[in-house]
């Protein structure tokens, strides 16, 4: 049997209540989502990066090769245009505007050289670099600017010459960056989309797993009916069947503690009846006064011990791990406080105690005879603590929709620095008198939280006596 | 009268027999409910006082039997089981009252006496208690032989008064039992008619209010 403690719930952090260090506890939280996540995209995006690159660089070189040749036929279109005159001196007899016509759309400076073998210039920049090799493109820097230079040899009749031209890299570089920037572009994209698709199928396949999780959490601790299997994937089958072994083991633990309060229940009441019922009689029939108050005392002794065992199984049977899945009924408030005044209307009159009652229509989702036993148990302590003269009032009914019954007498009260302690099992009111067990407000108390209620102890209507209300909460509309 | 003890404790069926005997009943007591039928069958018995927690057939079953086979004797069942939905299943099941153990023998005592009571008012339609006679087919009641004068509303608040006798009886049953198509009554109009039937009986019976709830006509015992 457990503690009262164990039925109060557990309180768990939630995220909003740790600030960043909640926040980096669930990033270090293992994850099955975020693992297959990153294992599954971590591998595309870098295939898709390394094909990329390769792909960048492998387009580049027939680009390059292209403007070259275009450079080269330039190059070759100025070389047949050196001429040699009558007096043997040889000049480039193009137009230096018609060189602009040589590469059409051209955004780049050209510069170009014409040469003899020996160095000296025929036509062109003087200061143009010399390319070490003849017909291939190399890259260099003119005027403080990235060129492409490329040079050609050739011959005017038997005179060798050599012609260097080059291009600034504006339209080369503009190329290259557009084909870079198309490439990343595209990367981004089908990057974007393999995301997408990861987490979709990542979310899909996780979603079974999602469901269980959620149809666990929103489970009530009671609820110990088993985890439908049907529709459990095939990799958590073994832990849900699991869950649902140890669903069924502490249902069957409940449930035969129940069983075993309750024959415990009829085992002791027969043979206490039994004794009470014959002590009555042998009380009756005795002439002898002082083996009368002697028999008397031993009624008294029994009628305690009878109500002290009830009292005690109730408790047990009130708490909250005997009954899981026990389904609580409606419960008619009124039927409820009709039988517990009923009930003791002969100890009321034998008390001198006026008992009475007010009932408005009220009920509850709950367990009835677990209720009636706090009502009781509320009642019987209102008679005992109330002199002769003095009346009990039970009421029920609701007040703004949260229904309640509670039990007013003009009694001797409770000090108002006690009244947390009274609800104790086997504490008592420093004021108390007579024979009671101190198990009735503890048994109020245990429905009452069975019950999602509070007991609330305060003094009575104009200050006399105490009023100890249970306060169910508001109906669900 | 004759009652029949069905109790398979024999410390608390040998009292219960005795505490029957020392109120002026003939009683008998038997341990199953096997020996129970053979006996109702066997005696003519006034009232069966029978416990639910029989060795292989319930009470309850017992019960549900002997009505299902039309027997309408009255049952008292005694129970060491709490819950009000056991008493709901007694009482539906064809039970009369109900009672848990332990008890007070007077307690038992008296509703004992209202049981066999009601049902011999069903079966004579004549109802004693004490110096009071009432005579439910004729609608008359008499104190020591003299007819009392009641008005219809009083008879019929006495009637069900005399009916449930040693029971709480709601406001509301007793002004049901009053109103009529032609006029609307108030819970006051029940206090009235109360009053009156007080002040015409005396010291005769007594008509205990019970605060908030209703009446309760009680035996005058002493």
């Amino acid at each position: 049997m457990s503690t009262r403690s164990d039925a109060e719930p557990i309180s768990r952090p939630t995220a909003r209540d740790g600030g960043s260090a909640a926040i980096a506890e669930r990033i270090l939280r293992p994850s099955i989502r975020r693992r297959l996540f990153v294992t599954l995209f971590l591998p595309a995006a870098a295939v898709l990066i390394a094909g990329t690159v390769s792909d960048y660089l492998l387009a580049l070189p027939p680009y390059t090769d292209a403007f070259d040749q275009q450079l080269l036929d330039a190059a070759l279109v100025l070389a047949a245009h050196v001429e040699k005159d009558p007096a043997g001196r040889l000049s480039l007899s193009l137009p230096v505007d018609a060189l602009g016509m040589l590469r059409a759309g051209a955004q780049d400076s050209l510069y170009f050289r014409v040469s003899r073998e020996d160095g000296t210039l025929i036509a062109g920049d003087a200061d143009l670099p010399n390319p070490s090799e003849s017909g291939s493109g190399v890259d260099a820097e003119y005027r403080g600017a990235d060129i492409r230079l490329i040079s050609h040899d050739d011959h005017v009749g038997r005179e060798r010459i050599s012609v260097a031209i080059a291009e600034t890299t504006h339209q080369r570089d503009a190329l290259r960056a557009r084909i870079l920037l198309t490439a990343v572009a595209t990367d981004v994209v089908v990057l974007g989309l393999i995301l997408a698709l990861i987490w979709l199928s990542v979310h899909m396949s996780l979603h079974p797993l999602a469901k269980i999780e959620h149809q666990v959490a929103a489970r009530s601790p009671d609820d110990l009916t088993p985890i439908s299997i049907g529709s459990v994937p095939a990799e958590i089958r073994s832990m849900i069947a699991a869950l649902n072994r140890l669903f069924s083991f502490v249902y069957e633990n409940a449930a035969s503690q129940r069983r075993f309060l309750e024959n415990a229940a009829h085992q002791l009441r027969t043979p206490l009846a039994g004794i009470q019922a014959q002590l009555e009689l042998l009380s009756a029939d005795e002439n002898d006064a002082a083996r009368r108050g002697r028999i008397g005392r031993i009624l008294d002794a029994a009628r305690r011990l009878g109500r002290t065992a009830q009292e005690l199984l109730t408790l047990a049977r009130a708490d909250a791990s005997v009954n899981p899945g026990l389904k609580p009924e409606r419960v008619d408030l009124v039927s409820v406080v009709e039988s517990a005044v009923t009930d003791n209307l002969a100890a009321a009159e034998s008390s001198g105690v006026d008992l009475g009652a007010q009932l408005e229509p009220a009920s509850v989702q709950g367990i009835d005879w677990l209720l009636g036993e706090a009502a009781k148990a509320l009642v019987v302590n209102a008679i005992a603590y109330t002199p002769a003269g003095g009346s009990v009032t039970v009421r029920c009914g609701e007040r703004d929709g949260a229904p309640y019954v509670e039990v007013s007498d003009t009694g001797i009260g409770i000090p108002p620095a006690e009244r947390g302690r009274v609800v104790e099992r086997f504490v008592r009111a420093s004021n108390s008198r007579g024979t009671g067990s101190g198990l009735g407000l503890a048994i109020v108390k245990d429905v009452a939280t069975l019950h999602r209620a509070n007991l609330i102890l305060e003094a009575g209507p104009n200050g006399i006596g105490t009023t100890a209300r249970i306060a169910f909460p508001r109906r669900a509309a | 009268m004759r009652v029949l003890i069905v109790e398979d404790d024999a410390l608390l069926g040998d009292a219960v027999r005795l505490v029957l005997g020392n109120a002026g009943f003939a009683a008998d007591l038997v341990g199953t409910a096997e020996a129970a039928r053979a006996a109702l069958q066997a005696e003519p018995f006034d009232l069966a006082i029978v416990d639910i927690g029989l060795p292989r057939e319930n009470g309850l079953r017992l019960v549900q039997g002997l009505r299902g086979r039309g027997r309408t004797i009255p049952v008292l069942m005694l129970t060491a089981r709490d819950g009000l939905s056991d008493r709901v299943t007694a009482l539906d099941l064809g039970a009369d009252d109900y009672m848990t153990k332990p008890f007070e023998t007077p307690e038992l005592v008296a509703r004992c006496r209202a049981l066999i009571r009601r049902a011999h008012a069903v079966a004579s339609s004549r109802v004693t208690f004490g110096d009071l006679e009432v005579d439910i087919a004729h609608k008359k009641a008499a104190i020591e032989g003299r007819d009392l004068d009641l008005t219809q509303r009083e008879w019929a608040i006495l009637e069900c008064l005399v009916l449930n006798a040693g029971r709480l009886v709601s406001k509301d049953k007793l002004l049901a039992s009053i109103s009529d198509w032609s006029e609307e009554l108030t819970a006051n109009a029940v206090e009235q008619y109360v009053s009156r039937l007080r002040a015409k009986l005396g010291t005769a019976a007594q008509i205990r209010a019970i605060r908030g709830m209703g009446y309760r006509f009680d035996e005058h015992t002493v």
